[in-house]
């Protein structure tokens, strides 16, 4: 009951992770490797106005979010639209404004910030409470946790089946040129997708940190995490992203419980390695030459 | 309604458009003719702007040099460098050779998707239109576009093209791969459309048969330049057109 429990709970915090950088993927062809980086300024953000200036905490959270979807924007319209096509610089430019703001918020001294080290840094719990479900202990933040787990995979279902904006980017997804033979703009569905995979990000964000501290080094973990799932469930699947959330979700509680904690990032990376070696397109993934049959 | 001047394009030095000057006129058809590699295709890729968006991937990943020159300017607008989106927006839609239907989106989602840029009352108005003309369809609205057979593909990217309002709608190689029934009921789809929504048809093919009624001018193309045109009848007096592109 216990794996169970803490299992999907596992499973939906990579899911939340994971869901905003398949999603750009997905749309755009473009590996946001400042998803990471995205995640934890969010963090910051958040605490930041709610210690610092005193925001009443949803608001906080609010805004921290309009501020990273308008930095995914900000990243696309300034950086990557001069790249696209070019993979590799993809990777390197989004890493890099990834790099720029992980160790910016680590800087010292400038304009007397302290910048964000130690282990000061916690967000609160929506509900602080604990409760026992079946025998177990859990606390309220984790039943939040998958709550808006399953609310964000529902509300990106409905947007990308029933709104003329999801349809437009799921077009762009799978005929870019297709797409704007009909009137739709490649670079405006981008900027769409990069700044709704960055609010992605920092909503994974606020759900997920209450359970611990903010730190800067969690946006390489999370971004590594992201990746994992992404690989694991077929770049760009969006079911894929959440089936595979789930096989490493419950993979690293089962080995942590029978093997102890320290085989947690082993399962991660074998898991890469076991998909790479036997379904190279992901569990879920299309190899693009099956759509060439007819 | 769509004017292009002195097109040229070249793919690095090879030339794929030589020099075609072509006029359509509000409310007509108007047909392109010939064999493979004559560039229709690369003429209706210029004409609707994707091919500039080729041109700029092959430059992203350094791969082939394409060239356009000339100019294409629609309803008095020069348009020959706005991108392929904007020209949607004015009216000029595309319904590409080999249909590419949306593999992974149900029928009615991709006449959904083609409806971005109309309005509600449009859009509705539209899809029942497409049922009308293509009753077919009817059956197949939860079916996925990538399970849809190729005529009913066709009928769905005709579809598709007409709810995004074109006032130039270009279709490329529509009958390529049907059967002959196939062709013809789609051949009567075209007229029909043409007839009851006055929207302008721009139509190439390869073989000219089951269009060449339904046009009233034509331009025949041979390695990139346009060795002939004329009327419907003209074209189908012609010596030349008779014995290459009907078979006679």
């Amino acid at each position: 009951m216990d794996i169970l429990i803490y299992g999907t709970v596992n499973s939906v915090i990579f899911a939340l992770v994971a869901v905003g950088f398949t999603l750009v993927y997905g749309v755009s062809r473009l590996p946001n490797f400042a998803h990471g980086a995205l995640y934890v300024l969010v963090g910051f953000l958040t605490w930041s106005l709610v210690n610092d200036f005193k925001v009443f905490y949803p608001l906080a959270i609010l805004i921290s979010l309009g501020i990273s979807a308008l930095l995914g924007a900000l990243i696309y319209r300034l950086i990557l639209i001069r790249l696209r096509g070019l993979p590799t610089s993809e990777i390197i430019a989004s890493f890099a404004v990834g790099l720029i703001i992980l160790e910016g918020l680590r800087l010292q001294g400038i304009g007397g910030f302290k910048g964000f080290i130690g282990p000061f840094y916690v967000l609160p719990a929506f509900i602080d409470s604990k409760l026992r479900i079946a025998g177990v202990l859990i606390d309220a933040q984790r039943l939040i946790l998958i709550g808006g787990g399953l609310c964000v995979v529902a509300a990106l279902w409905l947007f990308t089946h029933y709104t003329k904006t999801g349809l437009s980017l799921r077009a762009i997804a799978q005929d870019e040129q297709a797409a704007m033979m009909l009137g739709i703009d490649s670079d405006r569905a981008a900027v769409i997708s990069l700044s709704i995979g960055s609010a992605l990000a920092g909503l994974a964000a606020v759900i997920i940190l209450p359970l611990g501290n903010v730190t800067a080094e969690a946006g390489y973990r999370v971004l590594i995490n992201a990746l994992a799932v992404c690989i694991i469930g077929g770049l760009g699947s969006w079911a894929g992203a959440v089936l595979a959330s789930f096989v490493l979700g419950f993979a690293m509680i089962i080995s942590t419980a029978l093997f102890g904690s320290v085989w947690e990032s082993v399962v991660l990376v074998g898991a890469i390695i076991l998909i790479l070696i036997f379904r190279p397109s992901g569990l879920l993934g299309k190899q693009k030459e099956l759509e060439e049959r007819v | 309604m769509l004017e292009v001047k002195d097109l040229m394009v070249f793919y690095e030095n090879a030339i794929a458009i030589n020099n075609i000057n072509l006029t359509c006129r509000q409310g007509g058809v108007t047909g392109i003719f010939g064999a493979n590699s004559a560039g229709k295709s690369t003429l209706m890729y210029t004409i609707s702007g994707i091919i500039l968006d080729v041109k700029k991937k092959e430059e992203m990943k350094g791969g082939e040099r394409i060239t356009v020159l000339g100019r294409i300017s629609f309803e008095g607008v020069d348009i020959t460098h706005m991108k392929p989106s904007e020209r949607a927006k004015k009216g000029i839609v595309l319904c590409p050779e080999r249909r590419r239907i949306f593999p992974e989106s149900s029928t009615l989602e991709n006449l959904k998707i083609g409806g971005y840029l109309a309005t509600k009352a449009q859009a509705k108005e539209t899809m029942d239109y497409v049922f009308t003309i293509f009753p077919q369809l009817k059956n197949l609205k939860k079916r996925e576009g990538g399970f849809l057979s190729g005529g009913e593909q066709q009928m769905l990217a005709i579809g598709r093209a007409l709810m995004a309002q074109p006032k130039l709608l270009l279709l490329d190689e529509p009958l390529l791969g049907l059967s002959p029934l196939m062709e013809a009921m789609l051949a009567r789809a075209i007229h029909e459309i043409n007839l009851q929504t006055k929207i302008t048809i721009l139509i190439s093919e390869q073989y000219a048969r089951p269009i060449l009624p339904i046009v009233h001018y034509g331009y025949v193309l041979e390695n990139g330049g346009a060795v002939l045109e004329g009327t419907s009848r003209e074209l189908m007096e012609n010596p030349d057109v008779k014995s290459a592109y009907f078979g006679l």
